[in-house]
């Protein structure tokens, strides 16, 4: 049995940490895709969990991975890189995969690299950012900029499921 | 048999699970009569003499055990019980206390000898509190004694038992007129059809008895006349025995209570008067009462039988054991009727677009829609039948739990709850093992030593508490202690230093997760491994088993606490034997009951049809699918030496799937797709084939028909 129980809970990583203004926060939980780092609200993921075997599934859209076995559950497996137009992932140690339920099925999402769980004051959240245009842009909601050197591209998660399986 | 002085424990168990149905079986009787009662209705006499028969079985079943003071007893509610039937004692509601009084006394018997394991020692005498009930004379609330001897012909008279007699003149009484129903049955089937008839007239009024004649010229068939008093209105009766083609004839009518002139009322009904085929002579179509002929005491087993029904040793017990796999078996077969169905329903597809008879076409459909739902009744039916209460597999533990705890020196007290929540059989057969380990693990390493807890200020003895429900379509199984709950610091310790994890990986660790860990093989923190648990493997064997029912297994913990565990299982499991299969490296499922057989893809006996490749086999042509090219995976190259061939049929039509190469054969247990990838369209679900790993179940119906379905220049998925 492989270690499926490096588990993250993101109640877990949220109190990692400390607040350090009274001005009301948003909390993201970043990954890497390639190069670039990007957030998703940190409420609509789960767990963190390494990935399993990947079981292909046949003639189904190619930014689905397939099927893994989650705690004795049946996820499927999203390939985050596909769905936001990138080149399709390759697992490696680093890869990760976040949890994300819809009612009627259980999704893993693929990414590079989990980051870290990052607490921005709202006013640091930039909403509809102009972007330079590239396959990702329209899926953006915001940008967020913690420090000076480091930008965030926050994505709405629930609205690139909801395209995905259309 | 003879008592014995000191009857084994297996003796004892046996003794006190029969007669715990016992027990069960009277206890629902009395239960009816009193709702008889209350509702003011007559009590059935069925019910009495059901009661009666319960006594007479525990009285024999006492005997053959040595309990001779529980024989006597049972001797004497079997007693009383005869002259309630015969109607010498009234039954009402004093009397049923009395009645129910006994099973109280039962169950202090039967629990002393549960604890003591003694079934010969058992004083019923001190147990009882009520003074044995005299049989007291019927009040006599019907002015004239009816004598039925004046009313029923002698030859009628004459056959029948005490309690026959008693339920005749009851009747009577009450102003039911007597109808003899006469009907001639088969030799071969007369066991079915007496059956079916007596379950038509049972709602219109009281069997009294039926007895066979033996007047019939047709040495193949046997007439038997069903004495009854009607209760319902004659037009009823002469409805309901049309389709038997039996003869009514009254006996005593209702308005005069004496017996009817000859010839008696002789009604042939329905196709009565064609009916000499069936057995009914002519002769015997104008016969009178009087000239009934005798029963045939000795030659009749079936008049014998009835009327020792109440003195036979037949088991109280109305259920049967049977052998899962024959319920296997039987679900495999429902799983081969629905492919004859399907194929069905392709040929009256077809017949609809030939036209001519459309007629005939739409018939057959409908019967084919029928068909289809009694299907699914016997589908639900068998998987009901393989429901079980968890409340078997709890007793068992009970007894680890005692003889694990009495071993440690530690007190337990076990509490169970949802004993009666029904599971799948095979479910409690898979899942007793994992409960019995985490229970072990409950007393040897949560529950602390009664000193331990004393200092603690939690009471001496420690509590398990064990506890079903159903949730939706789950059941859930919770497994709780009151100890000294998992350390998670020391299970981290023990997985870094197994080398399950890392120190960053724990470090971002939550409590609960570090819990989960125990879930991880070789993780263990016991100083050192005691007999009962601590070795290390075990909990992830616990996780790994469950999961491969489609089960989860969950831990919360809390230090000096206690330790819960929470099993959720499905209700019932979707089995299938399968044939394992690998195509481009990865394994896929293929449901056995779908496969004719499998062979070697020979190159000689390939050849094209149209653009559809084929092969022959035994001289007849078959078309192959590969399952590579089906699946739309694309690979370069030649084609793969030692392919093999399934062969699946559906119905008439066969297709050769053709594989990479054959895995082995397994029972497997399908978990639903997600939406997004039922779309595949060719799947039923998945399977775990350990190591986490899952292989896809092959929807071979699907893929035959979507094969058929296309075009014969590219007979491959193209979409």
């Amino acid at each position: 049995m492989t270690t499926d129980s490096i588990v993250v809970t993101t109640s877990e990583l949220t109190s990692l940490q400390p607040l350090s203004t009274d001005e009301p926060t948003i909390g993201f939980l970043c990954f890497m895709l390639g190069k670039e780092e990007f957030g998703v609200d940190l409420n609509l993921v789960s767990q963190i969990v390494t990935p399993p075997p990947v079981t292909r599934v046949p003639r189904t859209r190619s930014y689905f991975m397939g099927v893994v076995s989650i705690r004795g559950g049946v996820a499927t497996l999203v390939d985050f890189r596909q769905l936001l137009g990138l080149d399709p992932a390759k697992i490696d140690r680093s890869s990760r995969i976040l949890l994300y339920h819809t009612p009627d099925e259980q999704f893993g999402l693929l990414v590079d690299k989990v980051t870290l769980v990052r607490r921005v004051p709202a006013s640091n959240f930039e909403e509809n950012p102009v972007l330079e245009e590239n396959p990702v842009t329209e899926k953006v909601v915001g940008v967020v900029r913690p420090d000076k050197t480091t930008q965030i591209t926050i994505i709405d998660l629930e609205e690139i499921m909801h395209e995905a399986l259309r | 048999m003879t008592s014995t002085k000191s009857p084994n424990p297996k003796a004892v168990k046996e003794f006190l699970s029969e007669a715990q149905e016992f027990v069960e079986a009277l206890s629902n009787v009395l239960m009816d009569i009193d709702s008889n009662l209350r509702d003011d209705d007559e009590v059935d006499p069925d019910l009495i003499n059901e009661a009666f028969r319960c006594w007479h079985t525990l009285k024999g079943l006492s005997s053959t055990f040595g309990a001779e003071s529980l024989a006597q007893f049972a001797h004497r509610e079997e007693t009383l019980l005869d002259e309630i039937r015969l109607g010498r004692t009234p039954l009402d509601a004093s009397t049923l206390d009395a009645l129910l009084s006994s099973i109280d006394v039962i169950v202090a018997a039967l629990n002393q000898i549960s604890e003591t394991g003694d079934i010969s020692d058992v004083d019923v005498a001190s147990l009882v509190s009520r003074p044995p009930m005299e049989p007291q004379a019927a009040p006599t609330d019907v002015a004239v004694e009816i004598d039925p001897r004046k009313l029923v012909s002698h030859d009628i008279m004459e056959v029948l038992t005490e309690f026959e007699e008693h339920r005749l003149v009851t009747n009577i009484e009450r102003g039911r007129p007597l109808y003899k129903v006469r009907a001639s049955f088969s030799l071969m089937s007369i066991d079915t059809e007496l059956e079916a008839i007596k379950t038509t007239l049972k709602p219109l009024g009281e069997i009294i008895t039926y007895l066979p004649c033996d007047e019939s010229d047709d040495i193949e068939k046997l007439d038997i006349e069903v004495l009854l008093a009607l209760k319902k209105d004659y037009s009823e009766l002469e409805q309901a025995v049309v389709e038997y083609n039996a003869r009514i004839e009254l006996v005593v009518d209702s308005e005069e209570n004496r017996p009817v002139a000859t010839p008696a009322k002789s009604i042939p009904t329905g196709r009565a008067e064609e009916s000499v085929a069936a057995g009914i002579t002519p002769e015997a179509s104008g016969v009178s009462v009087e000239m009934l002929s005798p029963v045939v005491s000795n030659d009749s087993i079936i008049a014998d039988v009835t009327r020792d029904k109440s003195l036979s040793l037949r088991s109280v017990s109305q259920t049967v054991r049977v052998d899962i796999s024959k319920l296997d078996r039987l679900m495999n077969s429902v799983g081969e009727l629905g492919l004859v169905r399907s194929s069905i329903g392709r040929v009256s597809d077809e017949l609809r677009t030939v036209g001519g008879r459309r007629d005939l076409a739409i018939e057959l459909h409908r019967i084919i829609r029928g068909f289809e739902r009694r299907l699914a009744e016997i589908r639900e039916g068998i998987l009901e039948v393989r429901m079980v209460p968890v409340g078997q597999m709890f007793d068992r533990l009970a007894r680890v739990i005692r003889k694990v705890s009495r071993n440690l020196g530690k007190e337990i007290q076990f509490i169970v709850s949802g004993a009666d929540t029904e599971v799948d059989k095979l479910i409690i057969e898979e899942l007793s093992d994992p409960l019995m380990h985490i229970i072990r693990n409950a007393i040897d390493h949560g529950v602390e030593m009664p000193k331990d807890r004393t200092m603690m200020g939690k009471p001496e003895s420690g509590t398990v508490a064990l506890t079903a429900y159903q949730k939706g379509n789950h059941v859930m199984i919770e497994v709780e202690d009151d100890g000294a709950g998992i350390d998670g610091d020391r299970i981290v310790a023990a997985a870094i230093r197994n080398g399950a994890i890392t120190e960053e990986q724990a470090a971002v660790l939550s409590q609960r997760d570090m819990i989960n860990l125990i879930f991880l093989p070789g993780i263990s923190t016991a100083k050192e491994a005691t007999e009962i648990s601590g070795r290390g493997v075990g909990m992830d064997v616990v996780k790994t088993n469950i999961s491969a029912l489609g089960g989860l297994v969950e831990v919360q913990s809390e230090l000096g606490i206690g330790t819960k565990f929470t099993i959720t299982m499905p209700v019932t499991l979707a089995i299938t034997p399968a044939l394992l299969v690998e195509v481009d490296r990865a394994v896929y499922a293929v449901p056995l009951n779908t496969v004719a057989e499998a062979i070697m893809l020979k190159e000689k006996d390939m050849f094209q049809v149209m653009n559809t490749e084929t092969m022959t086999l035994r001289g007849q042509t078959l078309p192959l699918c590969r399952l590579d090219t089906f699946f739309n995976i694309f690979r370069e190259g030649p084609p793969r030496p030692n392919s093999r061939v399934v062969v699946a049929s559906l119905g008439q039509r066969r297709v050769g799937l053709v594989v990479d190469a054959l895995v082995g054969q397994q029972d497997v247990i399908i978990k639903p797709l997600g939406h997004s990838m039922a779309q595949a369209g060719c799947f039923t679900g998945v399977t775990d084939i350990g190591d986490q790993k899952l292989a896809l179940v092959l929807d071979t119906v699907a893929v035959i028909e979507e094969f058929f379905a296309t075009p014969d220049d590219s007979n491959q998925y193209t979409g």
